[in-house]
């Protein structure tokens, strides 16, 4: 540090202890969880600031931040997100910062379960990896694995665009969220929804239901400004509704372990999820829907 | 800090026997690792020998490495560079280089060779300023209000100049032109290490309308390294490195190659970011830097590391005085620095005299 730093440090020290509120602070300590991935930092190299602690990093990528800074980031990625909903990141790191105590219920929930409880030490992944597409493109049509290929080429996706975890600050619950992340994709299948905007908000109704999750629920309700009112009467008239009776009824998919039932077909897996069909928008005429969309 | 004492305390010695040449023309500070000597208690005398380290914000990498992070960075920012430090700045960097180029002044025929320039900032407003020079130049040119285009002056510049017979034939005499000095013309060479940060320069000065043929600043981009310029001796008038100068692995090779491609009387102008000496303000820097910063990096760059990496390196860079004198270790004479935003940023200037 620089020379004259030394000189002015005590000072530093009184008006920056103070606040822990806005310091780095390590209230968050990892479980001693048997399977954790822990990776070793020479903590020598790196200074403090201030004689600040400096929590180490959790996991890989894993990125320590203060409430201040969280706060700040709720806030940013909010605003960003509404206004570019291009950046998928913004969504993500939204998730991350507002889903601290949803994320605890639902580790909860997967401990209180046999296949839950496999999940969370196994900690599987599902990139292209982890999963073979070939393998899946070769199973029969009606297959839930032949219908996800199905639908990763017609939306033009891939399982690798999920970004990773960062603003967790518990080593479990990051891979919650990251569980949560990827089988997004399959809940999609599942629901029968392509990518667009009315998709996504769909999704999402059903997510913020069935997990708890901040962000969905702010996705849900926030996503629709950018619809159009012929999209936004479907959403509040067959969409939402559909969405909210899935995401009570199902049983919760984070303890589903959902790659190994690729070789089911959809309709059973469905119905073994309790998850109902879309809902059929009838094709009426024009006359008698344009009065209901200006309302 | 680390990186000066010894080295330049054995430089000195050594320049001093050598008598007043210019301390940077003996390399060596190629070869430092002879001239340190052993530390106790080196951890960093690993497997690889007796590399050194060095900082890149507050981790510590071999030196090797630095200039290829360096550059890892600025290709990740390179696109939204100009946006972020408006944000981050909230636009005072904008208040900051119009001050710089007060600083400078330059008058036309300058030759300005302006380093890590790579989105062009600088070398745009250089621009700017040659040309406004140049309109005052012919306003205040003599008989310029009896004319009825008071910017016409007496010599034929009304027409485009197409090369005539003599200066085909004259052409290599013209080579030494210390003695027809204003029919100089400026120029600004824009010198990055990085690719990417030069070409959103160049994009910006094509919708800025800068890269017109007969316009009379000449503006040239290269890439090159600041430790090994690419450019002959004595050959720029003004040096200049805004926000760049933190970033290399060698400042002290920095400036002897800032000394060297000088001519003598040219100036060395350095914008950086500086220590704030006031404590108040200081805590309330402190903080603004290292909980607001890398945020906006993530929402506006998707980049946390490359803002982290940013307000750490500001930390590790020497002060106003620390560095002066290291400019002063390099040759250069009637060295000074003017503090801006109360020690934010400060310009530092040296002459080659």
């Amino acid at each position: 540090m620089a020379a004259h730093s030394r000189v002015f440090l005590p000072f530093r020290f009184a008006i920056l202890k103070t606040p822990q509120i806005l310091g780095v602070h390590t209230r968050f300590i990892p479980p001693q969880a048997e399977n954790c991935i822990r990776i070793s930092y020479n903590h020598g190299d790196r200074a403090t600031l201030n004689g600040e602690e400096w929590t180490p990093p959790l996991y890989r990528e894993h990125q320590p931040t203060s409430l201040f800074q969280k706060a700040l980031l709720t806030v940013g990625s909010a605003a960003v997100a509404i206004t570019n909903p291009h950046r998928h990141d913004m969504i993500a790191v939204l998730g991350e910062t507002t889903g601290y105590y949803a994320l605890i219920r639902i580790r909860d929930q997967m401990k209180a379960d046999p296949v839950g409880q496999q999940i969370l030490s196994e900690r599987p992944r599902i990139n292209t990896r982890t999963i073979d597409l070939e393998e899946l493109r070769a199973l029969p049509e009606g297959t839930f694995g032949k219908e996800y290929v199905n639908w990763l080429d017609r939306n033009d996706v891939t399982p690798d665009s999920r970004a990773p975890v960062k603003f967790v600050d518990d080593e479990e619950l990051a891979y919650v969220i990251q569980r949560y992340r990827e089988i997004h994709d399959l809940f999609h299948t599942l629901l029968g929804m392509p990518t667009n905007m009315l998709g996504e908000c769909t999704v999402k109704m059903f997510e913020a239901v069935h997990t708890g999750l901040p962000m969905c629920a702010m996705g849900a309700v926030f996503g629709p400004i950018r619809l159009s009112s012929k999209q936004r009467w479907k959403l509040r008239n067959y969409y939402f509704p559909w969405a909210v009776r899935a995401g009570y009824s199902a049983k919760c998919l984070m303890n589903v372990y959902l790659e190994r039932r690729f070789h089911e077909p959809l309709e059973e897996l469905k119905a073994d999820l309790n998850i109902p069909s879309p809902p059929h928008i009838p094709k009426s005429t024009d006359n008698n829907n344009s009065r209901l969309y200006r309302r | 800090m680390t990186y000066k004492t010894r080295n330049m305390a054995a430089l000195r010695c050594v320049s001093v026997r050598l008598g007043r040449v210019c301390r940077c023309s003996n390399r060596i500070i190629a070869s430092r690792r002879n001239l340190s000597e052993q530390k106790s208690s080196d951890e960093n005398d690993k497997e690889e020998g007796t590399e050194k380290s060095t900082h890149f914000g507050f981790e510590s990498i071999n030196e090797s490495e630095k200039t290829g992070k360096v550059h890892e960075v600025f290709s990740n920012v390179a696109s939204k560079y100009d946006v972020m430090n408006d944000a981050m700045s909230l636009g005072v960097h904008r208040l900051w280089k119009d001050r710089f180029m007060q600083v400078l002044d330059p008058l036309p025929g300058t030759r300005l060779l302006d380093v890590a320039g790579g989105t062009g900032d600088i070398a745009f407003r250089f621009i700017n300023w040659i040309k406004e020079k140049e309109l005052q130049q012919k306003k205040a040119s003599p008989g310029a209000e009896f004319r009825l285009n008071p910017l016409e002056t007496d010599d034929s510049e009304s027409a485009p100049e197409f090369p005539s017979a003599e200066d085909y034939l004259y052409s290599e005499q013209r080579e030494d032109t210390t003695g027809t000095d204003d029919r100089k013309d400026s120029k600004v060479i824009i010198c990055d290490i990085n690719q990417s940060m030069l070409e959103v320069g160049k994009e910006r000065a094509k919708k800025l309308g800068l890269e017109d043929v007969f316009s009379s600043p000449d503006v040239v981009w290269v890439t090159g390294n600041a430790e090994e310029l690419p450019f002959p001796d004595n050959s720029v008038d003004a040096y200049t490195i805004a926000f760049g100068i933190r970033n290399v692995t060698h400042i002290e090779k920095v400036l002897c190659e800032a000394y060297r491609v000088l001519t003598p009387g040219g100036r060395f102008l350095c914008l950086e970011f500086s220590q704030v000496s006031n404590p108040l303000l200081s805590s309330v820097y402190d903080l603004y830097s290292f909980q607001v910063i890398p945020v906006l990096g993530e929402l506006i760059a998707s980049d946390w590391k490359s803002y982290q990496y940013l307000v750490e390196s500001i930390r590790n860079f020497p002060n106003q005085e620390e560095f002066a004198e290291v400019i002063r270790e390099a040759g250069f004479r009637m060295v000074s620095y003017e503090n801006l935003t109360s020690g934010v940023a400060a310009i530092h200037s040296g002459f080659k005299i």
